[in-house]
C-alpha cells in the first residue's frame, strides 16, 4: 500500500511537482556538469600545461665537475640519462639533452643546440614545424632552425647549412623550419653526436629538459627523487608552469565548488517554494489521514518518499544531461571531450536527494495538523 | 448492556467561548444515539473528543474504558485507529484515491492492507461495481457510502457520524440510513449528530444539546419508530 500511496501521490500532485522536477533536473544538470568537469580538469589542465614544454631541467651544480675536472657547466649525459631511466617513472613523457655551442654559418654567429631531434616533438609539442623534426637518410645530417634563423640566412626546407667551430665544419641538411614564439626561433637544433664532436665533447651536456605528467605536487615529487640520484647535479621544476598550473587548479576548484553550493541552494529554495504550496493543498489529506489513525511518522514518511523519489528522478535524469553538458563545455573550453566519470550519478543523485529533502521542510510541517482545526474549515 | 462510552462533566473551551459546559451522559454498547441540537450548540466538538481529535479542557470521556482526555499525541492515534470509526457530512474521501484505495487507507493506518475485504466492505454497501472509481466519479450517496464502507472495515467499537446525510438528497439518505439500519441490527455502537427530526427518530435514543449543555428532548422526537 505504501507504493500504491506514493505512485497516488506523486500522479495526484503532479501538475505542482512539475516546477520542482524542473529545478531538480536542471540543478542536477549543473552540478553533475560542474563536478565531472572539477573531476577531469586536473588532468586537462595538466595536459594543456605539458603543451607549454618541458616542465624539469637537469644543470650542472656547482661543485659539478667533468671527469674531475672543468668545464664544471657540463654534465655527463650517460650519467644523467641513466638516473633518468633508473627511476622508470611512466609519468616522463620526453627527455631530451642539450649542449650549446656558438657556431658560424658563414660569418653569421648562431646557437647552436645540439639534441636528440626525435624527442623535440614531444618535448615541446607547442612548436609548430614546416618540414619534419628529423630524417632517417643516413649520408646527411639532418637540422632544424628557428624561423628568424631560416629568414636571416635564406634558408629553405632542403637548403645545406655549412657550420663552423674552431677550425671544425659540418655540413647540415635543414629538414625543418621551427615556429617556437621564443628565444629558439634564433637557434639551430642537430644530433647532439655531431655537436658533442664539433665542440670536442664526446658525452657532455650542457642540460637536459624533461616534461613529466602530473600536477605540480607530482612533478616536485620526481623532482625530489631524480635529485636524490643525481646528487653532484641540479634538478628543478620550472616554477613559472608548475606553480601557474596548480595555482589556476585551486582557481578552478573553488570557482566550482561555489558554483555547486550555490545551485543546491537555489535549488532547495525552488524545491522549497513548491513544496509549501504543495503542503497547503495537502493540509485536508492529512487531517483526514491522522483521523483515520495515521500515526505523524507514518504519514510524513510517505511525503518525504515522495520528495526522495523525486530528487532521486530529478537527479538521474539531470545527471545524464549534465554528462553531455559537460562534454560539450569540455569541447569548448579544452578542445577535447571531458571523460565521462561514473561516480558522478549517485553523487548527483545524493546531493539532489538530499536537496529535495531539504527543500520539502513544509511538508513536515504537516505533522502539526490538527484533524479538528482541519474539519472546522480553519 | 455493558456502557461503551461515559462522559462525566466534559466541557471544552475555545478561548471565551464554552462549546461544552459540563456535559454527561452514557451510552450502552449496541446502542444508536441521535444527538441533536441547533448549530454551534457543541454536537460537534463533543463527537470530535469522543472520537480523540480534540482534547477536552476538563472532565471525562471514557470510550472502551479509554480516558481520552489522557492520551498523549501516540496513544490518540492508536485510539482513532483502533476505537473509532468516523463519517462526516462533507464524506472526506483522498480525491486522487479510489473507492477500493480510500477503504485500503484505513487499514494500512490501522494495520495491514487486506484488498479482498476491502472489496467486500464496498460490496456491502452496494459498491462492488464502483471500487476502482476516484471519489469525483461518484455522487454524494456513493462517497458517503464509501465513506460507511472505510469507517467499518477495522470493525471499530464505536462509529461516530457527523450529519452523514447533510449534504445528500432523499434518495441517497434513505440508502445511508438504511445501511445505519443494518449496522444497528448487527450490534454496532452507533453515535449520530443530525438536525433531521425524521432521522433522529429512528435511533434508540436522542440526546438533545443547546449552548453547551444537555438539554430536555423536545416531546416531538421523544418516541422511538
Amino acid at each position: 500500500m505504501f507504493w500504491r500511496l506514493l505512485w497516488k501521490l506523486l500522479r495526484g500532485s503532479s501538475g505542482r511537482l512539475v516546477v520542482a522536477i524542473l529545478a531538480l533536473v536542471t540543478g542536477a544538470m549543473v552540478i553533475s556538469a560542474l563536478l565531472n568537469l572539477e573531476f577531469d580538469v586536473e588532468r586537462k589542465l595538466t595536459q594543456e600545461f605539458r603543451m607549454l614544454g618541458a616542465n624539469l631541467v637537469i644543470s650542472p651544480g656547482h661543485d659539478a665537475q667533468v671527469n674531475g675536472a672543468a668545464p664544471a657547466a657540463l654534465m655527463n649525459q650517460s650519467e644523467a640519462f641513466a638516473a633518468i631511466q633508473s627511476l622508470k617513472d611512466p609519468a616522463v613523457v620526453a627527455a631530451a639533452p642539450f649542449l650549446y655551442i656558438v657556431e658560424r654559418a658563414g660569418n653569421t654567429p648562431v646557437v647552436v643546440a645540439g639534441t636528440k631531434l626525435e624527442e623535440l616533438p614531444e618535448l615541446e609539442p607547442a612548436w609548430r614545424i614546416e618540414g619534419q623534426w628529423t630524417s632517417s637518410r643516413e649520408n646527411q645530417i639532418p637540422c632544424i632552425v628557428g624561423r628568424n634563423v631560416a629568414r636571416q640566412l635564406h634558408l629553405a626546407l632542403g637548403s645545406t647549412l655549412l657550420l663552423s667551430y674552431l677550425g671544425k665544419t659540418t655540413q647540415a641538411t635543414l629538414v625543418g623550419i621551427v615556429d617556437a614564439g621564443g628565444a629558439e626561433d634564433n637557434q639551430v637544433f642537430m644530433g647532439l653526436a655531431e655537436v658533442q664532436r664539433l665542440a670536442g665533447l664526446p658525452g657532455q651536456i650542457g642540460l637536459a629538459q624533461l616534461s613529466v605528467r602530473g600536477t605540480a605536487k607530482n612533478i616536485s615529487e620526481f623532482a625530489a627523487r631524480l635529485a636524490a640520484a643525481l646528487p653532484s647535479y641540479e634538478v628543478r621544476p620550472i616554477r613559472q608552469v608548475t606553480e601557474a598550473e596548480g595555482d589556476l587548479l585551486n582557481r578552478i576548484r573553488l570557482l566550482i565548488g561555489s558554483m555547486v553550493v550555490l545551485i543546491l541552494a537555489l535549488t532547495a529554495l525552488c524545491v522549497l517554494a513548491t513544496m509549501a504550496a504543495l503542503a497547503m493543498e495537502r493540509r485536508q489529506d492529512v487531517g483526514l489521514m491522522k483521523a483515520l489513525g495515521g500515526s505523524i511518522a507514518r504519514i510524513v514518511t510517505l511525503f518525504m518518499a515522495e520528495v526522495g523519489v523525486l530528487g532521486a528522478a530529478g537527479g538521474f535524469v539531470g545527471a545524464i544531461l549534465g554528462i553531455e553538458l559537460s562534454r560539450w563545455m569540455g569541447q569548448r573550453v579544452f578542445g577535447t571531450a571531458i571523460s565521462l566519470r561514473w561516480e558522478i550519478f549517485p553523487l548527483t543523485i545524493a546531493l539532489m536527494v538530499a536537496v529535495a529533502l531539504a527543500g520539502a521542510l513544509p511538508l513536515r510541517l504537516l505533522g502539526k495538523v490538527k484533524p479538528a482545526v482541519i474539519f472546522r474549515g480553519e | 448492556m455493558a456502557t461503551l462510552v461515559q462522559v462525566e462533566n466534559l466541557r471544552k473551551e475555545f478561548g471565551n467561548v464554552c462549546a461544552l459546559a459540563g456535559v454527561s451522559f452514557r451510552v450502552e454498547a449496541g446502542e444508536w444515539i441521535a444527538i441533536m441540537g441547533p448549530s454551534g450548540s457543541g454536537k460537534t466538538t463533543l463527537i470530535n473528543i469522543l472520537g480523540g481529535l480534540d482534547m477536552p479542557t476538563s472532565g471525562q470521556a471514557i470510550v472502551d474504558a479509554i480516558d481520552v482526555g489522557r492520551l498523549d499525541e501516540s496513544g490518540l492515534t492508536r485510539f482513532r485507529a483502533q476505537k473509532i470509526g468516523f463519517i462526516f457530512q462533507q464524506f472526506h474521501l483522498v480525491p486522487y484515491l479510489t473507492a477500493l484505495e480510500n477503504v485500503m487507507l484505513a487499514q494500512y493506518f490501522h494495520s495491514t492492507t487486506d484488498e479482498k475485504e476491502a472489496r467486500e466492505a464496498l460490496e456491502r454497501v452496494g459498491l462492488g461495481d464502483r471500487v476502482e472509481h476516484l471519489p469525483g466519479k461518484l455522487s454524494g450517496g456513493e462517497q458517503q457510502r464509501v465513506a460507511v464502507a472505510r469507517a467499518l472495515i477495522n470493525h471499530p467499537k464505536l462509529i461516530l457520524a457527523d450529519e452523514p446525510t447533510g449534504n445528500l438528497d432523499e434518495a441517497n439518505e434513505e440508502t445511508v440510513i438504511q445501511l445505519f439500519h443494518e449496522l444497528h441490527r448487527e450490534g454496532h455502537t452507533i453515535l449520530m449528530v443530525t438536525h433531521a427530526p425524521s432521522i433522529g427518530r429512528l435511533a434508540d435514543r436522542r440526546i438533545a444539546f443547546a449552548h453547551g449543555r444537555l438539554v430536555e428532548v423536545p416531546a416531538s422526537l421523544k418516541t422511538s419508530p
